[in-house]
Order: C-alpha cells, then sequence, then structure tokens
C-alpha cells in the first residue's frame, strides 16, 4: 500500500464519529456476522457429536500413547488432547482436570492445547478468512507438539 | 440454536466495540507490530484474536479483513501469527485454574507467535505480489 493512500485511511478512521451511528453499525454487523458464524458452526457441532458417540476419539489416543511419553505427559492426557483437538478446550479441561497432573504436566498440556484446540470449527472458521486454512491447521498441529517438546525438555533442565 | 444465541450475545458487543476501536488508531502499536509484517489495518483482527480468540473472535476477523484493504500476504501473517497465540486470556485462565502456570504460558506462546511470523516475513515464501500462499 502506498503511503498517501494509508495517510487516507487513517485520516477517515480519526474523524469524530457519531456513537449512535457506531452503535447502530456495530449492531447490524454483529447480526450478520452471528448468521455467518452460526452457519459454519451448527453442522460442525452435529458432526462433534457423532464422533463423541462413536467412541472414535479413545481409539486415536490409544494409538497416540507412545508418543505422550516426548512430551512428558501420562498416556490418559492423550485423551486430554484429542478432545481439546477435535471438540474444544472444556472438553480437554474436563479429561484432563481428574487426572491430578503437577505443575508441569498442565502447563505442558496448556501450552499444546492453547495452540492447538477445536481445530474442526477453527479451520472451518479461518477458511471464510481467504488464506489457506489446512496449511494454518498444520502449522498449528505440528508446532503446538514441538512446544510441547521442548518446554518439557527445557522445564527438566531449570528444576 | 441456543448456540446461536449464545453466540450473537458474545459477538454483538464484540462488533460494537469494533466500531468504537475502529474510529481510534494507536500509532505506537502500529509501528510495534510493524517489523512482522503486520500494519494499522490489520492490527484490529489481530488483537482481536490474540485477546478474544478465533472462535468468538472469528467473526469480527473475517470482517476486518474483508472490509479493510489488507493484502492476502498480511492476511495470512495475522492469522499465522493467532494460530500460535489466541485467546490467551481465555485459554491462560482455565487452565491457570487446575494449576497451570500461566506466565510461562502466555510468554512461550507470544515468543513462539513472534518469531514465526517474523521468520516467514522475512523469507522468501511469500514474496510474490498476491501472496503466494495458495
Amino acid at each position: 500500500m502506498t503511503g498517501a493512500a494509508y495517510s487516507v485511511i487513517i485520516y477517515r478512521h480519526m474523524q469524530p464519529d457519531n456513537y449512535l451511528a457506531v452503535l447502530r453499525r456495530g449492531f447490524i454487523n454483529g447480526v450478520s456476522i452471528t448468521f455467518t458464524m452460526a452457519k459454519v458452526i451448527v453442522p460442525f457441532y452435529i458432526v462433534i457429536e457423532f464422533i463423541k458417540k462413536t467412541g472414535f476419539i479413545a481409539v486415536i489416543s490409544d494409538f497416540f500413547k507412545p508418543f505422550m511419553e516426548l512430551i512428558g505427559l501420562p498416556g490418559e492426557a492423550a485423551l486430554g488432547l484429542m478432545a481439546g483437538y477435535f471438540i474444544n478446550l472444556y472438553a480437554a479441561i474436563a479429561v484432563i482436570a481428574p487426572l491430578e497432573l503437577s505443575t508441569k504436566d498442565i502447563t505442558i498440556a496448556a501450552l499444546i492445547l492453547g495452540i492447538s484446540h477445536s481445530l474442526p470449527l477453527e479451520t472451518a472458521v479461518t477458511k471464510q478468512t481467504g488464506v489457506n486454512a489446512w496449511l494454518l491447521m498444520s502449522v498449528r498441529v505440528f508446532f503446538s507438539l514441538l512446544s510441547g517438546v521442548i518446554l518439557n525438555v527445557i522445564w527438566k533442565l531449570f528444576s | 440454536m441456543i448456540l446461536s444465541a449464545k453466540l450473537l450475545f458474545i459477538i454483538l458487543p464484540l462488533s460494537i466495540f469494533y466500531e468504537f476501536l475502529k474510529g481510534r488508531d494507536s500509532k505506537l502499536a502500529k509501528r510495534r507490530f510493524a517489523f512482522i509484517g503486520i500494519s494499522g489495518s490489520g492490527l484490529i483482527s489481530l488483537v482481536t484474536g490474540i485477546i478474544i480468540g478465533l472462535t468468538y473472535g472469528a467473526g469480527v476477523i473475517i470482517h476486518s479483513l474483508r472490509t479493510s484493504n489488507v493484502g492476502k500476504k498480511e492476511a495470512f501473517l495475522i492469522l499465522l501469527f493467532l494460530s500460535i497465540c489466541h485467546a490467551i486470556i481465555e485459554d491462560t485462565l482455565i487452565f491457570v485454574v487446575i494449576g497451570a502456570n500461566g506466565f510461562i504460558l502466555i510468554a512461550f506462546r507470544f515468543a513462539l507467535a513472534i518469531i514465526l511470523t517474523y521468520a516467514i516475513y522475512r523469507s522468501k515464501i511469500l514474496k510474490t505480489p498476491e501472496g503466494g500462499d495458495g
């Protein structure tokens, strides 16, 4: 963007705004945004409910158990990560909280889940912005696991 | 239906807040994020994402990216940053409640997001005119 075009935008944004007009615009945008979101979220919510019922998540967590040792988490935490990846953070918390992990384990799990969670939903949402959502999803999964390994190593070094 | 209503309640204040925010540009914040390739127009999406997150902030992010003249490359950089570092308040708090170290969480994610975005911004990957993030 050229400097001139840029200053025009800044100037426009700096105009004193009528608060009522701002409020109205925000309201109208909010309603239309919610409709856009609902169109994406509702179908995914139904799919996720089905996955939960079939027990597919349990099969996956068994498969990833050996890898969990690399991250420094117990095998059962895999289920928590899977719940976080496929459903959302609250599902993950519901699985992880009863395990009574140490501060280190919970921080590692939180780091992994913070970077990468609610993937079906958030990838669908990311797609709406027009960027390559699949690439970003891969980046998230990769870096979440990598951060888990790194934090595990760092934590061991400093304790 | 209940979910949609819940979303509406969360999105409405955000969207109104966004309109207010748009009226005030912070030059300082702009300069702060310029080095990783994110300029003024993309800043609202970035800050919204960092604070509120992708699920609830998505509406604001999508709207802001579509209506402002943020390039494809910059949009990718913003979402790359947000991929690593988003919803830092909500995410961190719910894990601190069950015993995590919140400071480490926030510091690690911010550092990783900045390093990664800077690396991609400086690399040759996105140097084509229309972004080339295919």
